[in-house]
């Protein structure tokens, strides 16, 4: 057996995860593969510690997002991809929010944008998420904080009734 | 399910397929590629290159620049050498069996004359597989990198033949991820940034004095030239001139602008470029932007034509004069640097690299 299939196979039974998570943070197909690359690079470095007495899934969400919070903000790494994957010509409501959703993360900062997908995406707990950005947990709470009024600002339709109940969940 | 987490879930659904065999063997290979090219040109490649996963480490190594694999290269003389054109990072080593060795990279440079060499005191992976950046003078006359065994960062002049320690020590573990280097134009300053991005604040180090001043982390350098530090705080945006003894203030542009240029011969302008629509990505990347670093204010558009079509500039590069700026283009077989007139907008080419995974060109900084 290969030293490297265990890190493989940990990999490919995670793809379509990793590759979800990565896209929403950048919202680039290129970018996210950019992204993926990068951080597989350090968990294959780590991979002979980490397969031993790692936890090597925590490792590597904490891996993906560190890459995306410090990626240079130089040009090859920072410009947004063109306009989001077009579904068919009816624009509905879920179609629209979409839409809609790719402009408000567009704006939000790198760890705002994180907080969001590792929260409301990931479904993790604050502790989990503080764990995962390797910050305090009130550091999340503040960040999901400003993140979501950036939110409301911009889209409130997304912010609506029905969000409410996960905004008061994790505001401080 | 909220509005919020539907949309999320639907715009995860619409994450592209990535052939992540692929990436793990680039991983386990310690490889990075530079993609920043067009979708399309990019499905053509990653088609062609992972017909078969056995195929991906040919088609690698052969996109190498022809010198990595050249016999015979000697480490860097002593003496004069000429300036330099460019300096590239060997890959990690791979072996028949994917058993990867990244001790073995190293940084090697090339001559304006087209002579390569080794230069095995200039670090070119920490201990914990941080890449160490090195830089190069905006004339090619100076490089500067870091050195493990003086653990500090040298200025080697290639005519001169000359070398200088700096005697202020930094130690390898600082070296983060991310970290870059800016050489100033007369090779008596360093700006360090151990992890570009982050708060961890950054150093400006006189090599011969050892005197130093802390960049905030928040900033990132430029360039330093007449006796001047150009950094850039990205997103707000500012630009501030910081006096290499320190001080100074920024100014503060109305609008978000990257990938900026050194400060232009006359002193007053930059040139970089404006993010404003998502969906203009690639035109916005072919207009520059002439900036007033003193009263911020926006000077104007200047489409650039004459370049590759679709390929979004990659970096600004040095003033050549005070009306034409370089500006660098990559594509699959490697960067180009193009001079741009500032009046016209018309772009001809100065100079082709081959494809690197890591390059370093003159008087732009790199990680």
């Amino acid at each position: 057996m290969d030293r490297h299939d265990g890190f493989r196979e940990f990999v490919l039974a995670r793809q379509q995860a990793l590759t979800r998570t990565a896209y929403l943070l950048t919202g680039d197909a290129h970018l996210a593969e950019d992204l993926l690359q990068s951080t597989l690079v350090n968990v294959a470095k780590q991979w002979p510690r980490l397969s031993v007495d790692g936890n090597p899934e925590a490792y590597t969400r904490r891996a993906l997002m560190n890459q995306y919070i410090s990626w240079r903000r130089r040009l090859r790494r920072e410009w947004p991809s063109a306009s989001p994957p077009e579904h068919g010509v009816s624009h509905d409501e879920e179609t629209l929010d979409r839409i809609v959703l790719r402009q408000v993360l567009a704006r939000l900062t790198r760890k705002q944008r994180a907080v969001l997908v590792l929260r409301f995406w990931e479904d993790l707990t604050e502790a989990q998420t503080a764990e995962a950005l390797g910050c305090s947990v009130g550091t999340v709470k503040s960040q999901t904080h400003r993140a979501l009024a950036r939110l409301r600002a911009l889209a409130p339709e997304l912010a609506g009734p029905h969000s409410l109940s996960t905004f008061q969940e994790v505001t401080p | 399910m909220t509005r919020l987490r539907r949309a999320l879930y639907g715009i995860a659904e619409e994450a592209p397929a990535v052939d992540m065999a692929a990436l793990v063997d680039q991983a386990l290979a310690g490889r990075r590629r530079r993609r920043r090219v067009p979708a399309m040109m990019a499905a053509v490649a990653m088609a062609a290159t992972v017909v078969a996963t056995g195929t991906v480490m040919t088609a690698m190594r052969s996109s190498q620049p022809q010198e990595m694999a050249a016999p015979g290269i000697t480490d860097l003389p002593e003496g004069n050498v000429g300036p330099l054109g460019y300096a590239y990072e060997t890959p990690c080593k791979v072996d028949e069996k994917r058993r990867v060795d990244c001790g073995a990279a190293e940084w090697r440079v090339v001559t304006g004359a087209g002579e390569t060499y080794r230069l095995p005191q200039a670090l070119a992976m920490t201990a914990k597989d941080r890449r160490v950046p090195v830089a190069i003078s905006r004339d090619g006359r100076k490089i500067a990198y870091y050195s493990r065994k003086d653990r500090a960062h040298v200025v080697r002049d290639l005519v001169s033949g000359s070398e200088t320690t700096s005697p202020v020590t930094v130690k390898e573990s600082r070296i983060g991820p991310g970290s870059t280097l800016v050489l100033s134009d007369d090779g008596r300053y360093v700006v360090f940034d151990p992890r570009e991005g982050s708060k961890d604040p950054g150093l400006l180090i006189e090599v011969s004095t050892g005197k130093t001043v802390k960049v905030p982390g928040k900033y990132e350098a430029i360039g330093v030239r007449d006796g001047v530090v150009e950094l850039v705080r990205y997103l707000k945006t500012d630009l501030w001139l910081m006096p290499v003894t320190g001080g100074g203030k920024p100014v503060r542009f109305d609008g978000a602008f990257m990938g900026f240029s050194e400060l232009a011969p006359d002193g007053r302008t930059v040139a970089a470029f404006e993010r404003r629509d998502e969906k203009k990505w690639i035109q916005e990347l072919r207009t520059l932007v002439l900036l007033d670093v003193s009263t911020g204010r926006k000077l104007r558009n200047v489409p650039i034509q004459g370049l590759p079509e679709g390929r979004p500039v990659m970096f600004t590069g040095p003033w050549r004069s005070g009306s034409e700026l370089t500006v660098v283009v990559d594509d699959e077989k490697g960067a180009h640097a193009y001079g741009v007139d500032i009046g016209t907008g018309k772009a001809h080419p100065l100079t082709d690299y081959p494809k690197a995974l890591y390059l370093t060109l003159p008087g732009i900084v790199n990680e």
